[in-house]
């Protein structure tokens, strides 16, 4: 009786609240606005992609992705940090928060490499600067070492909330790396300003460094400072490439073949609009 | 520990560079870019009636560099009698846009409430700026001090983006990017931004598009725009320090390649 | 039950956003105001967890001898500022907006500017000329760094030109393309969120 109160309230009640409220009414009132077209063909078309590609992986078409260096090196670092007796620093850096899909993505690596460090037995150090962002890591790598059958070896003490202020983080973070000199070094998800301090820390302690973001001017900085940097989208390839789970790796497809649909409206409109300038119908 | 050693030279190197040149009180004659030239011709060009908005996006750690663009501007904007609506989507820029507000309100002698108001700090940036494209008041019921937004004779007739003139967001983050992507996209709301040197060129695709108005980038920038000003500031005094660090590190380049050169030579005849 | 109706709810309300963006209808708004108020919400709890879990993990460093004085300084700071800001308010002159200005922002601009030496760290041992396309990229690096200051203009007209032309053609040209992967990369993720594909988030599935 309960929840078809509860019911009746979300269906009939909270829709009346929510049309008594004042609200700044666009020009466009109706179901559809028509400015929005060009977003909902481009949307539609994506989604479309998506599905096919999903579709057609679960009738079994095999998807295969290149080597992604970053990635294959994953097992080497945390080999390399099991054998020296040292930890594994990862953090998913200041500037995402767990809605982001570089974060979500992020995580998918977490989750490969806390399966990795429960059964090497390693230690695997996990600040960040958001509490959400901690509460699902926590979960994330129990879960990884439970999947390899170590749940006893989970600490959650070693995922840890530091701080929301960006540099009070990396300082945290740099503390954390001189002090307790981690072997082996994940940088994986939105990184501001304080990237480069914790990339040419982590060098200058020696660890191998495996870095990935969606910033591009970040992404500079980890090529010179890490071991391996994931560029662009291989950081959210790699949640395909690491779990070889056929519907994510099918969205990778789809990825590759928006791109090339992109390239080609790219080449058309270039091409038309050096023909004839005054054309507009590329623009957007 | 020779690699030790060697950062720590460069490091030092570093330190006196800046703080000799910091020491030395000469500022270059900047001509201002197309960009700050930009900025300061849109807000030469507003009406006394006009609202800016202005959201200090930063944090304590790029004050240096940041406050001189966001006194310039400021001191432009309260110059020209224009209305400002101060607030931030970072929890410290609530403070430093506070006081940074008041002091040049203070310059000019403006009055809280009737020439400016600071709404203080909204958390959740991205359903701040889309809930400010319906209504303010929405989103900051009352301003930082506490007093209903309906009190401020200010706020009479402004409800959302569309009695705003410009955006203008002070950032040292990427906090640009969701007025850009929520603000400008959705509710087609003019952005301008200042913003540390290093975060310029991540804006260069949005600036190339339109999709951001202009940009008033680092302390060149700053310096720039208080030369059009004609009111020297920390933007200009820095300069040379940063000129004498870019000389510094474009010779730290060259010898590390003579020294990396030099090493292969020397691997190849061994 | 524990997995299904989390990702019923995120694939009903990820749709309704979704959906809502395309409509001007009076009911999509007033739906999309009430999830951004709810968003507000969401996040002020999540400002609860981050205060608890802090002074958790900073207890709990007390206990250990070499991050002791780290964990008390952070919780003394956790603990004094809330109080300045409550007893004497957070206006011009109070005793917080002092704190704030003479402790937290010279610490931050402090770990800040280490970037700067970093920056000159990393330039020293990155920008070696080992191939011709690191030579190139060396070449245009100088370039740059010198157009970006005022001393460019009186060493040459053409610096400032030069490097306007290589910021806003080949290196945007490369990062546009970086960006387009990214938010495709983006988009695809935020779809199997949405569709209940990706469940990472959820428990590590």
């Amino acid at each position: 009786m309960k929840i078809v109160n509860y019911l009746i309230y979300i269906l009939l009640v909270l829709p009346g609240s929510l049309l008594a409220r004042d609200d700044a009414a666009g020009a466009e009132s109706g179901w559809f606005n028509p400015d929005t077209w060009p977003t909902l063909i481009i949307s539609v078309i994506s989604i479309l992609v998506v599905a096919y590609t999903i579709i057609a992986a679960r009738r079994g078409k095999a998807v295969k992705l290149r080597a992604i260096p970053g990635l294959k090196a994953v097992e080497e670092a945390v080999g390399r940090a099991t054998e020296m007796g040292a930890p594994i620093l990862y953090t998913p850096g200041y500037g995402g928060d767990i809605q982001r899909p570089t974060t979500i993505a992020s995580m998918n690596i977490l989750s490969s490499v806390a399966e990795k460090v429960a059964e090497y037995d390693c230690r695997l150090i996990y600040p960040t600067h958001d509490p959400v962002i901690m509460a699902v890591a926590q979960e994330v790598v129990r879960e990884g070492y439970t999947r390899i059958g170590y749940p006893d070896r989970f600490r959650p003490d070693d995922i840890f909330y530091i701080s929301s202020s960006q540099f009070g983080y990396a300082a945290a973070v740099d503390g954390i790396i001189s002090r307790d000199r981690p072997a082996s070094i994940f940088l994986l998800g939105t990184f501001e300003a304080e990237s480069l301090i914790l990339a040419e820390t982590g060098n200058s302690i020696g660890a191998i460094q495996i870095a990935g973001t969606d910033s591009t001017i970040q992404l500079a900085f980890f090529i010179v400072a890490c071991d391996y940097t994931l560029v662009g989208e291989e950081l959210f390839a790699a949640s395909g490439y690491l779990s070889q789970n056929p519907s994510i790796l099918s969205s990778v497809k789809a990825q590759d073949i928006l791109k090339l649909i992109i390239a080609l409206f790219v080449i058309v409109a270039v091409i038309w609009a050096t023909v004839d300038p005054l054309s507009s119908w590329w623009r957007y | 520990m020779e690699r030790l050693k060697i950062r720590w030279i460069i490091f030092a190197g570093l330190l006196l560079v800046v703080v000799v040149s910091y020491l030395i009180d000469f500022r270059f004659g900047s001509r201002p870019s197309p960009q700050v030239q930009k900025c300061y011709d849109y807000i030469e060009s507003l009406p006394d009636s006009a609202v800016v908005m202005i959201s200090f996006d930063h944090e304590a750690s790029s004050l240096p560099e940041i406050q001189p663009i966001a006194l310039a501007l400021l001191r432009h904007a309260f110059r020209k009698d224009i209305k400002i609506i101060g607030l931030s989507l970072f929890a410290e820029g609530t403070a430093i846009g506070y006081r940074l507000l008041n002091k040049v309100a203070g310059e000019y002698g403006k009055h809280y409430g009737q020439d400016y108001v600071f709404l203080g700090f909204k958390p959740q940036y991205i359903s701040a700026i889309l809930g400010l494209g319906e209504s303010i008041r929405d989103v900051f019921p009352e301003d930082y001090l506490g007093r209903s937004l309906d009190s401020l004779p200010f706020m009479d007739n402004i409800i959302s983006y569309e009695q705003v003139a410009m955006v203008i967001s002070i950032a040292d983050g990427d906090r640009t990017v969701h007025w850009i992507e929520y603000g400008n996209a959705r509710y087609g709301q003019e952005i301008m931004a200042g913003l540390t040197a290093a975060m310029i060129t991540s804006y260069d695709p949005y600036l190339a598009s339109g999709q951001l108005f202009a940009v008033v980038g680092g302390l060149k920038g700053a310096a720039e725009y208080e030369s059009l000003l004609g009111q020297p500031g920390k933007g200009g005094r820095g300069m040379l320090a940063q000129t004498s660090a870019h000389i510094y590190v474009i010779i730290l380049i060259i010898i590390g390649n003579i020294i990396y050169f030099r090493n292969r030579s020397r691997q190849g005849r061994g | 039950m524990a997995t299904r109706l989390p990702l019923a709810i995120c694939f009903i309300f990820g749709l309704v956003m979704f959906l809502q963006y395309f409509s001007g209808h009076p009911l999509a708004r007033a739906a999309y105001n009430h999830i951004l108020d709810w968003w507000q919400i969401i996040f002020a709890f999540t400002l609860l967890v981050g205060v608890a879990a802090f002074i958790k993990s900073s207890l709990r460093k007390t206990q250990v001898k070499k991050d002791a004085p780290y964990a008390l300084i952070a919780l003394a700071g956790l603990i004094l500022m809330p109080l300045l800001a409550v007893i004497d308010g957070t206006d011009i002159d109070s005793p917080f907006l002092w704190a704030f200005e003479n402790m937290l922002a010279p610490l931050q601009a402090t770990v800040f500017s280490l970037l700067a030496f970093f920056v000159a760290s990393a330039s020293f041992r990155g920008f070696r000329a080992r191939s011709v396309p690191a030579a190139i990229l060396l070449g245009t690096a100088l370039v740059v760094l010198v157009g970006r200051v005022p001393l460019a203009e009186s060493i040459s007209e053409l610096f400032p030109k030069v490097t306007f032309w290589i910021q806003n053609y080949p290196s945007m040209a490369a990062r546009r393309a970086i960006l387009i992967g990214i938010g495709l990369g983006s988009m695809t993720t935020a779809l199997r969120v949405i569709l209940g594909i990706e469940r990472t988030y959820l428990s590590g599935e």
